[in-house]
């Protein structure tokens, strides 16, 4: 199994179905033993056992009712045979009747993550995390709907929580490692797994993670002699990926974009490589190349958030808003609130001469982020469109002092 | 379906060749809309030297811009080219010099450089053409990155250096430039364009050292600067007058400028494509209380300055012309590949809106970088069409692009019968089927056939004359304005003319495309009409002269006069 795939099964898990095992040592009532993960893989994911044995332990403790007992080994036997949707319709029923029962609400949690329904699984966990807060296998499911839906701050969030209740907890360290460098935060990669790497310096997962932080942190000796550990053990997709992404920091794009295309050779199912591939190919083909790659990292995970917004973007600027809504509209159910996205749907009302709409949400935009030029530019037009001249030109002092400040900052004009 | 009458001679004569080839078995095709004249032909053996350095320094890869002029009056196109020269990163190995070539009025060109006494001694980049003086004879404004240059046309075939008597040596790197009245006393002004603070003792390079390559800035990170408007005394002297104007205030990057009326008010505006920074929209507002001329920057608010994302793009060619024939005035900006290039349609409310994507501007331009641009009517069907002059400022570009490449394609628009722009390059000829490093375009009719013929610029390359096929077969007249209580170039006038049932408008621009200066006469298009029916010329202040003209020739140029119509 590769490296990627270590990581990204530990991202699935929250959608995997569960599956009844017999246990020698029974809990509880003795009627449910233990549940599992279906597809372990050759990492343990001891995290989701403990996670489930907990949470059924809790469910014994309910003391339900025989009716709803049955409810629920009914509902964990259809999630365990694949039909979540069966499984999801009587954990609400049994719900219904025992709203406090934790660990059901978790196991519906990952029946409708596992239905990709990754918005109200996410409801649920927190529901769940709130009654049952010290469940440390729960926040970790709840940060990996985070992390499936993109939401990688939230995610990252939960993990530091999980990392600090149970630092020895392998998973929550990759992971979280996973998400800092999603988040370009690669100092905290670097901080995170350093002594990891020096405590298991054969684990791959933590050599890409930790070599590609170092090399995006422009330490690049030192992370090229990671690369070089991973390539030593021959060809591989992660490789690749690393050295693209190296080459992307460096401004190299031809070089990226030559590792990359090699990475998908090699993997094309390894998460974010066609959507770093693709903006390899914005900048150096053309839209209808880097929409292919897009589209194909959409194919493997239809919730990638960049993906979503860049296609969104694109076919925005081809004037085709309807196709490109359904895009963004995604990219926001994977980051509420995200600026970007909104911005482009608020850029795509302006265009579409609903005015007063884009004014609304570009005032928010702006408020929430004040420095983000481009809204401010907008919401000068939108005033100017709705005949507000006086507040056209305050967003328009905004946008000269706003360019002035990030004009100054230019080397060329340091250096003078 | 239909078919316009060029489609329709297109088709026609491609028949008609097909089916002399089957009879004779030659495999001649048929004539371009454009065919290249080569130096072998024109005589124009001038060459651009872009001083390009291992350094890449940032104006070596600017230059050249290019301009039709009837310098000696005599009623032909001649040619100006603009060179490098000595600067403070440069001491050229080999004198550089600019290159005035005399219309030998038989396809042919005479280097006249020397004796006319305008071979430059700066490192030159743009050139604006405009009587000044209304003498009748043109003078030629040269920008630079250092020392620009104005030489007044001493009437005898030389010129004189008289920048800095004229008080018009304007200090940095100057790029387009253009000659227009702006408060209609009758006075040609002139507005400077510049683009940035390249000031530094040691020029701030770019570019990877590891792997020992530096390549040109993006201008982004230099300093913008504000351009500059000089107010014609009248006595052969200027005043710069920008100072306490929103044209100062406007710090910017300038590339590209155009004066046009872009609110039918009768006062020229200016529209300035900028690199990096939003481009700038001068609204002419008049005479302010303080006597201070009053101009309003209205970019942002006019929809022109950003794209539709919100952000400044790299503007570098512009131009304005009266696209869809409504009487108001359309822009176009050419902006960097990935870009896009912007067409953008008056609102008539001091607003525009981009139609790139609707007129097939926008696809066709997605992965190029635009310089030298014209709106004109190449086929003289009366309608407004388009040639795009390309090519990226990264000479390395190829080196990490698939697709972008430093030498570009030309493009050029037809509009059709339903009012769009459509890309007709494939059909254009040879020339638009190969690649260019191209900067400057100006637009002229050298033979003077009616069909206005193209010349670009190419950077660190020999210049590119194009000869117009495509306008045979329509009729035509041509018109040589003077003005006599305005402007004697006639910049402002505006031109409504009635033939074959059709009105159409054209407002006497001037500057437009990228460092360039166009042939000064109007060429009025009517299609397969007989005749003009009615030929109207609203002139600019001060006078604001109407003059209706009837019984007018075609095919033919004539000298029309400020309230003496057409001297015989």
């Amino acid at each position: 199994m590769s490296i990627y795939e270590r990581l990204h099964l530990r991202a699935d898990a929250a959608r995997l179905p569960c599956r009844r095992v017999r246990s020698g040592a029974p809990q509880g009532n003795g009627t449910i033993k233990r549940v599992a993960l279906a597809a372990w893989g050759p990492v343990m994911d001891m995290w989701r056992a403990i996670f489930l044995i907990v949470s059924l332990g809790i469910l014994t403790l309910d003391a339900i009712a025989q009716t709803p007992q049955e409810l629920v080994q009914d509902a964990i036997s259809k999630q365990q045979a694949g039909d979540l949707e069966g499984a999801v319709r009587e954990y609400r029923q049994f719900l219904k009747m025992h709203p406090e029962a934790a660990g059901v609400r978790s196991n519906l949690g990952a029946a409708l993550a596992g239905l990709g329904q990754f918005a109200e699984a996410i409801t649920e966990y927190k529901v769940a995390l709130k009654q049952a807060p010290a469940t440390p296998g729960l926040r970790l499911n709840l940060a990996l709907a985070y992390y499936k839906t993109g939401r990688i701050s939230d995610a990252a969030a939960k993990l530091v929580k999980v990392h600090e209740d149970s630092p020895e907890n392998n998973q929550a360290i990759l992971l979280l490692g996973d998400c800092y460098l999603r988040m370009g935060q690669n100092k905290d990669v670097i901080r995170l797994l350093r002594p990891e790497h020096q405590k298991n310096p054969d684990d791959m997962a933590i050599v890409y993670l930790l070599g590609t932080a170092l090399i995006r942190d422009h330490q690049v000796d030192e992370g090229q002699a990671l690369v070089d550990r991973i390539l030593r053990n021959g060809e591989s997709a992660e490789a690749r990926f690393m050295l693209g992404s190296a080459k992307m920091e460096a401004s190299d794009f031809a070089g990226a974009r030559e590792e990359l295309a090699k990475a998908i050779a090699l993997n094309p199912n390894l998460p974010g490589v066609h959507v770093l591939y693709a903006q390899t190919l914005q900048i150096t083909a053309g839209p209808e190349e880097a929409q292919k790659e897009f589209k194909a990292e959409l194919a493997i995970d239809s919730y990638n958030y960049m993906a979503n917004l860049q296609m969104g973007a694109m076919l925005r600027q081809d004037q085709k808003f309807d196709e490109a809504k359904q895009y963004l509209t995604r990219a926001l159910e994977t980051r509420p609130g995200d600026f970007a996205v909104r911005y482009q749907l608020a850029a795509i009302a302006l265009s579409e001469g609903k005015v007063d709409e884009a004014r609304s949400e570009l005032e928010s935009i702006v408020k929430e982020s004040p420095q983000f030029t481009e809204a401010h530019v907008s919401l000068s037009l939108a005033y100017f469109r709705l005949k507000r001249p006086g507040d056209g030109n305050r967003e328009k002092s905004i946008v000269e002092k706003l360019t002035a400040e990030a004009q100054a900052k230019q080397p060329g004009v340091k250096a003078q | 379906m239909t078919i316009s009458r060029r489609e329709w001679l297109w088709l026609a004569g491609a028949c008609g060749a097909t089916h002399l080839w089957a009879r004779q078995g030659v495999s001649t095709p048929p004539e371009p809309l454009f065919a290249e004249v080569p130096a072998s032909a024109s005589g124009i053996e001038w060459v651009h030297d872009n001083a390009m350095s291992a350094n890449h320094y940032l104006p070596e890869t600017l230059g050249p811009g290019c301009a039709f002029l009837d310098f000696d009056n005599d009623g032909w196109m001649d040619i100006f080219l603009v060179n490098s020269g000595p600067s403070d990163f440069w001491k050229p190995p080999k004198p550089v010099r600019n290159a005035l070539y005399k219309n030998n009025r038989d396809g042919t060109f005479t280097d006249v450089t020397e004796k006319a006494g305008v071979a430059g001694a700066s490192f030159g980049m743009g050139v604006a053409v405009g009587d000044y003086e209304n003498d009748g004879w043109p003078d030629i404004f040269v920008t630079a990155y250092g020392k620009c240059t104005l030489y007044k046309n001493n009437q005898d075939g030389t010129f004189t250096d008289v920048t800095e008597k004229a008080g018009v040596a304007t200090p940095g790197w100057t790029t387009s430039a253009v000659w227009f009245d702006y408060d209609n006393d009758g006075l040609l002004d002139l507005f400077v364009c510049s683009f940035v603070d390249y000031s530094g003792e040691h020029k701030f390079e770019c570019g990877d050292n590891r792997i020992g390559k530096k390549y040109y800035c993006i201008p982004r990170v230099f300093r913008p600067t504000a351009s500059f408007l000089y107010h014609n005394n009248g006595d052969g002297t200027f005043t710069e007058v920008s100072k306490g104007t929103d044209i100062a205030k406007a710090l910017g990057k300038g590339l590209g400028v155009v004066a046009t009326d872009i609110n039918n008010d009768g006062r020229m505006d200016m529209f300035v494509a900028n690199d990096t920074v939003q481009n700038f929209l001068f609204v002419n507002r008049g005479p302010g209380p303080n006597r201070r001329w009053k101009w309003e920057e209205i970019a942002l608010q006019a929809g022109v300055g950003f794209s539709e994302s919100g952000q400044a793009r790299s503007g570098m060619g512009v131009d304005a012309s009266d696209l869809d024939n409504d009487g108001w005035q359309d822009m176009l900006v050419a902006n960097v590949d990935h870009e896009m290039f912007s067409v953008y349609e008056n609102n008539k409310d001091e607003t525009f809106r981009d139609v790139a994507q609707a007129n097939e501007v926008a696809q066709a331009t997605r992965l190029l970088s635009g310089w030298g641009l014209k709106y004109f009517d190449y086929d003289n069907d009366g309608a407004v069409d388009l040639i795009l002059a390309n090519g990226h400022p990264d000479d390395m570009i190829n080196e990490y692009s698939m697709q972008v490449k430093y030498k570009e394609p030309l493009l050029l628009f037809h509009q059709g019968d339903d009012h769009r722009l459509h890309n007709v390059s494939d059909q254009a000829g040879p020339a638009f089927k190969r690649f260019f490093p191209a900067r400057g375009l100006a637009v002229g009719d050298y033979d003077n056939d009616g069909a206005l013929d193209v010349l670009i610029g190419n950077n660190g390359g020999a210049p590119l004359l194009l000869s117009n096929h495509a306008g045979k077969g329509n009729n035509w007249l041509g018109l040589r304005l003077e003005g006599v209580h305005c402007n004697r170039d006639g910049v402002g006038a505006k031109i409504c003319w009635t033939a074959g049932g059709k009105k159409r408008y054209r407002l006497k621009n001037n500057g437009g495309s990228y460092l360039s200066s166009h042939d000064p006469r109007e060429v009025l298009g009517i299609g397969s009409a007989l005749k003009i029916d009615e030929l109207e010329i609203q002139w600019p202040g001060p006078g604001k002269q109407i003059d209706k003209l009837t019984n007018l020739p075609i095919n033919r140029y004539v000298h029309v006069m400020e309230g003496k119509g057409i001297l015989r």
